[in-house]
């Protein structure tokens, strides 16, 4: 990809997020300060938009999630969770935040693997995490 | 929610927010380590980026803060702002496509060096230069001055006026001064998006605090009913013959059609000002101007304003609270990370504009003024650097003004748009009108900002100071200073033109000509167009901004039993405004590609190859013009003072 098709790709990647993905935080975070389980699921509505959104795009500059992408979207989905958890265990989520977590966590889980059969088709997907042994024993590509 | 609680999400979101710029700063400077493109960005931003940004620029920031206000202190008096999107998009669809190709040709990248190439004239390229510096210190600085008042508000008060100012400065210089065009060319394309999320965000609060769009008009149809208030959904007649504000005129006074329509021609002074024709010479191909002007600006953003900016001014307009700065404060105590977005994204919208003119002021300092008359054997590399040290002074300099003197930048502020108006002259002598001449544009300029000066609060004071007290005050006979200008500037042009040699152009300004009237040729299907053209265009201008609002105060109001009956379950001249603004984007489509002044064309445009001429040595003469430049200075100082003591107060 030249250098000015990945410009171009950034930046739509970053306006994806700037819109739907601090719009579905805001949501989400309204949701759990009202005890509201459908504002809650309406930002996750919007995560889950900000990701196929990006999968477009890639799928339109024909790439895939950059290395630094995929840290940042690990990282946040691990401070997330042990976010939830610690709220959990000190007890200080009501029953909508508690399924509001839940949901959020149980689409962005699913959304992995939908992924990558989109991406790889279903036994590529598996390919990806599969390491196949030769005769001799010795890992191949 | 704990006051730490809920200050925690501003400086959280505006954290991130810089991280993201300097990550795009980064790049563009990387890219343009070389020193080329730190000026335009190598003539290679993409069009689409080119029309988000220009759109972003010409309307996100400043109508958010500025549109929704005026509707919520004087409701609907003033429909033109409804038809922002459209007015703002009309110079663009005139201008770009053959400003953009004889850039091209030329291998110039701004609107100074255009003049200067096409007029050969030093005023132009200062008055180009002057503007640039109206819309950085003034315009600019008076959103960043209320930016930094919302940052305080807030805080609580934790954040004073002066810190945010001061902060906003640095991220300023850091934004244009280190990554140059490229960097407000990207970015630019992320403020846009932010800036138009907050907007729309910003309206459905409004919209679901007001109870609903029945329940908004219904306080809207009420306020209608009280006698004080019902001025604010009408257009006040066609003209006042007022002496203007500060001389007998009154704001109510000023909102007749005319008012109207002379206020139109400032908006479309935004795309003529060099801020933005930075952003088309920086482009790498004019063939996104069509779709740029239409969809994005006219259409898209047109909507944006006509409903959502009109829509949080309305609901500001039914209750106070619910006005810009009390949505925000309301927001802020309610759902901070709301708010926090919110203002990110206006603020990001303001600058954006305050970025741009920055750049283009200070650009336009060196590069345009001292390089060529002062220093002509300074590097590209010392331009850049000298470029940088401009704008960091110059934002130093508006966030000295923004807290020091509100009043003077105000004043400066109110030049902007109209000067910038007076710029269309010259241009339609460089793209469309090949008679007007270089002494008429040169005068006729002249007169303009003669004619913006003496009917704005600056021109006037200074006078006053000087003891010449004026008849008159602002906008007199409730006309904005953007039509006194132009009318003074356009009896010039016509006179001056007449009888000036018409023939006597350039070598560059030939081949100009030659250009537009060869690859640029306009077809034989559009020239039998041209008629319709010129009429549907002064209907839509009647209709829509000008004495025919007259026929929108009462054009869907019907006579109930209890009172009038809004017939659309809007005020009647909303209605019309939004009619308009529909017929507007068809009139920017009309003229955009059927009269193919902003079609797309694919020739590839050879650059020109100037006649070889001997390089002299200008050194002494450039030390002589510095020389004359301080002595006329001190002379004009003093003479200023001695008048004043004489005469003034």
């Amino acid at each position: 990809m030249s250098k000015s098709a990945m410009i171009e790709r950034d930046l739509l990647v970053f306006s994806i997020w700037a819109v739907l993905g601090f719009g579905g935080l805001a949501l989400i975070l309204e949701g759990f300060s009202r005890d509201s389980y459908m504002i809650s699921l309406a930002g996750t509505g919007a995560i889950v938009a900000a990701f196929v959104a990006h999968i477009v795009v890639n799928g339109i500059f024909a790439t895939g999630f950059r290395p630094g992408e995929a840290a940042l979207g690990i990282t946040a989905f691990g401070a997330l969770a042990i976010a939830f958890i610690g709220g959990w265990a000190v007890g200080g989520l009501s029953p909508a935040d508690y399924w509001s977590g839940l949901t959020l966590f149980a689409v962005l889980a699913f959304g992995l693997p939908a992924y990558l059969s989109t991406r790889y088709g279903l036994r590529g997907a598996f390919s990806r995490f599969h390491v196949r042994h030769a005769d001799d024993g010795t890992p191949t590509a | 929610m704990t006051g730490m609680a809920s200050s925690i999400w501003l400086p959280l979101f505006a954290l991130f927010y810089v991280a993201v710029m300097l990550y795009w700063v980064r790049l563009a400077a990387t890219e343009s380590a070389s020193g080329d493109g730190f000026f335009s960005a190598g003539h290679a931003l993409s069009p689409w980026i080119s029309a988000v940004a220009i759109a972003g620029a010409s309307m996100t920031g400043w109508f958010a803060l500025g549109g929704s206000q005026q509707i919520a202190t004087q409701g609907f008096q003033m429909p033109v702002l409804i038809v922002g999107g459209v007015l703002l998009a009309l110079p663009g669809t005139l201008f770009f496509k053959r400003l953009w190709f004889v850039a091209e040709r030329m291998r110039v990248s701004s609107q100074a060096e255009i003049f200067r190439v096409y007029y050969h004239s030093a005023f132009l390229v200062a008055v180009s230069v002057t503007v640039a510096l109206l819309f950085a210190l003034g315009f600019a600085g008076l959103q960043l001055r209320a930016i930094a008042g919302f940052v305080e508000m807030m805080t609580g008060g934790a954040v004073s006026r002066l810190s945010a100012s001061v902060v906003l400065g640095f991220i300023l210089f850091a934004g244009a001064g280190i990554g140059g065009m490229r960097a407000i060319g990207y970015f630019g394309v992320i403020q846009t998006v932010l800036a138009f999320t907050g907007i729309v965000v910003l309206s459905g609060f409004a919209l679901i605090w007001s109870g609903g769009f029945a329940a908004l008009n219904d306080g809207l149809l009420q306020l209608s009913a009280s006698e004080n208030a019902a001025g604010l959904f009408t257009v006040n007649g066609v003209i006042r013959f007022t002496s203007g504000l500060g001389r007998g005129g009154d704001w109510a006074e000023a909102n007749t059609a005319l008012a109207n329509l002379s206020f139109a021609f400032a908006l479309m002074g935004f795309q003529a000002s060099p801020l933005i024709l930075k952003l088309v010479l920086s482009t790498r191909s004019p063939n996104g101007i069509a779709a740029g002007q239409t969809w994005v600006t006219a259409g898209f953003f047109g909507a944006i304003i006509a409903f959502c900016i009109a829509l949080t001014g309305a609901a500001g307009l039914v209750n106070r609270d619910l006005a810009f700065g009390g949505l925000l404060e309301a927001l802020q105590a309610d759902s901070p990370w709301f708010a926090a977005w919110i203002f990110i994204g206006i603020a990001a919208g303001v600058q954006l504009l305050a970025g741009l003119a920055l750049f283009v002021a200070g650009e336009g300092l060196i590069r345009h003024i001292y390089r060529p008359y002062f220093h002509s054997r300074l590097s590209k590399q010392g331009a850049v650097t000298l470029t940088r040290i401009a704008i960091a002074v110059l934002a130093v300099l508006a966030m000295l003004m923004e807290n020091l003197t509100p009043v003077t930048l105000s004043a400066l502020a109110a030049l902007a748009l109209p000067m910038a108006f007076q710029l269309w002259t010259p241009l339609l002598g460089v793209t469309w009108l090949p008679w007007i001449t270089r002494p008429a544009a040169v005068t006729g300029v002249g007169f303009g900002i003669a004619g913006v000066l003496l009917t704005e609060p600056l021109g006037y004071q200074v006078l006053s100071f000087f003891g010449l007290e004026l008849p008159w005050g602002r906008w007199p006979w409730t006309i904005h200073s953007a039509l006194w200008g132009m009318a003074a500037n356009v009896a010039a042009v016509l006179i001056i033109s007449a009888i000036t040699n018409r023939d006597a152009l350039g070598t560059e300004a030939r081949e100009i000509r030659r250009l537009f009237s060869s690859l640029l040729a306009t077809s034989d299907k559009a020239r039998t167009l041209r008629s319709t053209a010129w009429s549907v265009t002064l209907a839509w201008f009647f209709l829509a901004v000008g004495p025919g609002l007259i026929f929108g105060n009462a054009a869907f109001v019907a006579t109930g039993e209890s009172g009038p009956v809004w017939l659309l379950g809007m005020p009647s001249i909303w209605a019309w405004s939004l009619g308009a603004w529909i017929c507007g984007v068809g009139l920017i489509w009309f003229l955009s590609y059927k009269m193919e002044m902003a079609s797309p064309v694919h020739v590839a445009i050879p650059p020109y190859e100037p006649p070889p001429r001997l390089t002299k040595d200008k050194t002494g003469e450039e030390q002589e013009r510095l020389r004359i430049l301080m002595l006329t200075g001190a002379v004009g100082f003093a003479l200023a003072v001695l008048i004043a003591f004489s005469f003034g107060g």
